[in-house]
């Protein structure tokens, strides 16, 4: 079969969505399909330039590629899957987020004006229109798909996706905590800092660079977390697999996250994941005490919990193997075989 | 975002007075609603979009529909077919010249003959005889920026008769229960019939059909509640059918307790229409809210109801025996009526609930607001972009981009 995924792509900056996209063509091939990736830069801003950019992948035609004929597509977030194709499949990682949930809070995008509403409005109504032409419609979680049928009424399989492939392996429960992410204020990694703040036994180490880096930064200076806490920047993929390896447990509670391939790396590691309640997709696979901790987003509570499980190391270890009987269920071989039945 | 709202109001008595009442109360809690005052011209200043309300009836709608021809603006059309007021706001103001035109716009030289065959009293009002024929929506349509439609049937004449603006279908909203005690009627099973009795909501052969089934089953009461028509002559067909001295619980006009007592003492309700003006029904919607079965007329909105809510009948010639059968299912069958009562509630909960109804104003209005605005924007754009590479207006690329873009609803 040949498949194009399809995956909007912004200069620069890589995430869980280039990493999945990228494997997802990989594991394809893998299966004997011809699969090829299809990228188009994307830019939000400003105005309306949310649509004219998304509307770029109306403009294409997949239908077929030098005379071969493309039969599937599989779009994965906004706005790839505005593209037309008789065979549309859509994996949706998400919806343009500041549209929706994130709207007239601190990470959201549109103002009052009634141009800036309307925009919103029309990237909503580009998502009915666009997600209703699907011909099969997964999500990569439940708290994904059901923000889909709140916001357009149009149901989604959950699918979920195996994550990165790494060395994973379980060689110590040393005595830091690990945070994987890309740092922005989405990441909530300041609530890590503050946890560390109360507890001076704690140590942290932060993987993943990002925008709001230099802010965490001095966060961690101004709480006195030097010495304790390392900020590792962007890591190898044979560093990352040590750092999930040794450390204690992986910190892991962005606000309302799509998915979240982190809980999936760290119970691979046999690690168990600390969270909060509002976290989102990350629920619906830690459960608290039984494959780590579940706390209210404050940081009190979560220097509590680190603390505990500082203090009951076995508990942590098999909450991470109860994490890693979880992880292994989700295999590739499983969601290409839903994904193209 | 500020909102000037324009609609009949109580104490008028009509559905879409009770309607706005209604929608206001949860509207308020997410914009800025200025009610405007009845027979004003004009939204006030600053007012971000305007909202009209636009039903068939002259009376309470003709200075709304005067204030949307002075500015555009999202129009929620309660009915589709609009002859009677358009009759009323050019034929009722002696103003002849202006039914002809409207009817040779929508219906064109015999449309304006036909026309001149009813000021010259030849054939009798087309607002009473054949308005379905000639809704002559366009009329309103013409002016509307975008359009709020409360079905699918309403959605779908709208674009047959040629409107290409936004259209946001926004179910009617389901008021709240009152906690009322019900009050029955009779001590066998009772059909409830809600609403103005006349040839329209179907009562000659609502009636025909009850005889029939009381023929076979005593202890059926129907209760039939609301003014009758002038003209009408009810009590002549009771008495016809043997139904002016039993069977039958008559109650005229009833303020808003008592119509919800008596509708839930029912055990199921009749809403019948034929023809229909593509309006939705207050009192079905008070039906299902309530848990009861009902029996409609498969037409307009009526037939969007899922089966499991509502028996449905044809409008054809076995209308009466269809109707029957329907009415002695459901006098018979209690666990037929427990199923489509749970199933009428549940309907009433998640397509009707007056929040969801108030989000989707929401996003409906905020869509229109700086519609036209951003709708240029990005025809400015991608235009541009066109132009920059050779691709000029008129040219076969520029159509398919045109098209593209209306596909996504951005041109």
């Amino acid at each position: 079969m040949n498949i194009a995924v399809l995956r909007p792509q912004v200069p620069f900056a890589r995430g869980g969505a280039e990493i999945f996209t990228d494997r997802l063509v990989e594991e394809l091939r893998a299966r004997g399909h011809e699969a090829d990736l299809v990228s188009v830069p994307f830019k939000w801003y400003p105005g309306a330039r949310v649509l004219t950019q998304a509307f770029l992948w109306r403009l294409l035609d997949l239908e077929e590629a030098d005379g071969r004929r493309i039969d599937v597509v599989v779009a994965t977030k906004f706005p790839s899957y505005l593209i037309r194709h008789p065979d549309k499949r859509v994996w949706l990682l998400h919806q343009f987020r500041q549209a929706y949930e994130l709207d007239r809070g601190e990470l959201g995008q549109f103002g009052e004006s009634s141009e800036e509403r309307t925009l919103r409005r029309k990237v909503q109504a580009l998502d009915r229109v666009a997600l209703g032409e699907a011909t099969r419609l997964f999500a990569t979680s439940r708290n994904v798909a059901d923000r889909l049928a709140r916001s357009t009424g149009l149901e989604a399989e959950v699918l979920p996706h195996p994550p990165q492939e790494l060395d994973y392996r379980c060689s110590s429960y040393e005595n830091f905590v690990l945070s994987v992410n890309r740092l922005d204020r989405a990441k909530r990694i300041d609530l890590l800092l503050e946890a560390a703040a109360l507890d001076s036994a704690l140590e942290v180490v932060i993987a993943g660079d990002g925008p709001d880096r230099r802010r965490l930064e001095e966060l961690a200076r101004d709480r006195g977390l030097d010495g304790r806490t390392r900020f590792a920047g962007r890591v190898s993929e044979e560093e990352l697999a040590d750092l999930y390896g040794r450390c204690l447990a992986v910190y892991y509670a962005p606000v309302d996250e799509d998915f979240g391939m982190v809980p999936y790396e760290a119970f691979l590691s046999e690690k168990p994941v600390l969270t909060t309640t509002d976290a989102g997709g990350p629920l619906e696979v830690v459960a608290d005490r039984r494959t780590g901790l579940v706390v209210s987003p404050d940081a009190a509570e979560l220097a509590r919990a680190m603390g505990w499980l500082r203090e009951h190391r076995d508990e942590a270890a098999s909450f991470g193997r109860a994490g890693k009987a979880i992880a292994a269920e989700v295999t590739w071989d499983r969601a290409i075989a839903r994904l193209l039945a | 975002m500020r909102i000037a709202y324009f609609s009949p109001m109580p104490p008028e008595r009509t559905g879409v007075a009770d309607y706005s009442t209604l929608l206001l109360s949860a509207l308020r809690e997410r914009l800025d609603v200025t009610v405007v005052r009845r027979g004003r011209k004009r939204a006030p200043r600053g007012a971000d979009v305007s909202l009209y309300h636009v039903g068939n009836n002259p009376d309470a709608h003709a200075w709304i529909v005067d204030a949307l021809r002075r500015e555009a603006g999202v129009v929620v059309l309660h009915d589709f077919v609009l002859h009677h007021l358009v009759a009323g706001m050019t034929v009722g103001r002696r103003d002849g010249h202006g039914y002809l035109d409207a009817m040779e716009r929508e219906h064109g030289v015999v449309g304006r003959l036909l026309g001149h065959g009813v000021l010259d009293k030849r054939i009798p009002p087309l607002w009473e005889s054949r308005p379905e024929d000639f809704p002559l929506a366009g009329f309103v349509l013409e002016h509307a920026t975008g359009l709020i439609a409360h079905s699918r049937t309403v959605h779908d004449l709208a674009r047959s008769a040629g409107y290409d603006r936004p259209i946001w279908i926004v179910p009617h909203p389901a008021w709240p229960v009152p906690t009322t005690a019900p009050e029955r009627v009779a001590a066998g099973p009772v059909i409830g019939c809600f609403g103005v009795v006349n040839a329209s909501k179907r009562i000659p052969e609502l009636l025909r059909a009850f005889a029939g089934v009381r023929e076979r089953h005593p202890e059926v009461t129907l209760l039939l509640v609301g003014p009758t028509s002038p003209g009408f002559e009810l009590d002549r067909r009771l008495q016809r059918l043997g139904l002016a001295d039993e069977g039958l619980v008559r109650e005229g006009w009833a303020d808003e307790p008592r119509l919800w007592a008596l509708m839930a003492g029912a055990d199921a309700c009749v809403n019948l229409r034929h023809p229909t003006m593509g309006e939705t029904s207050g009192s079905a919607i008070r039906s299902l809210s309530l848990g009861k079965p009902l029996v409609v007329s498969d037409v307009g909105w009526f037939s969007e109801l899922p089966d499991g809510v509502a028996l449905k009948v044809p409008v054809d010639d076995h209308e009466v025996e269809t109707l029957a059968a329907a009415l002695e299912l459901l006098v018979t069958r209690e666990d037929v009526r427990v199923e489509m009562g749970l199933a009428a509630q549940e309907l009433a909960r998640r397509e009707h609930d007056l929040d969801r109804v108030a989000e989707l104003y929401v996003a409906a209005i905020e869509e229109a607001a700086g519609g036209e605005a951003v709708g240029e924007a990005v025809l400015r754009e991608v235009s541009e972009a066109a132009a920059d590479v050779g691709i000029s207006a008129e040219t076969a690329e520029a159509r398919e981009i045109a098209r593209r873009l209306a596909e996504v609803e951005l041109g």
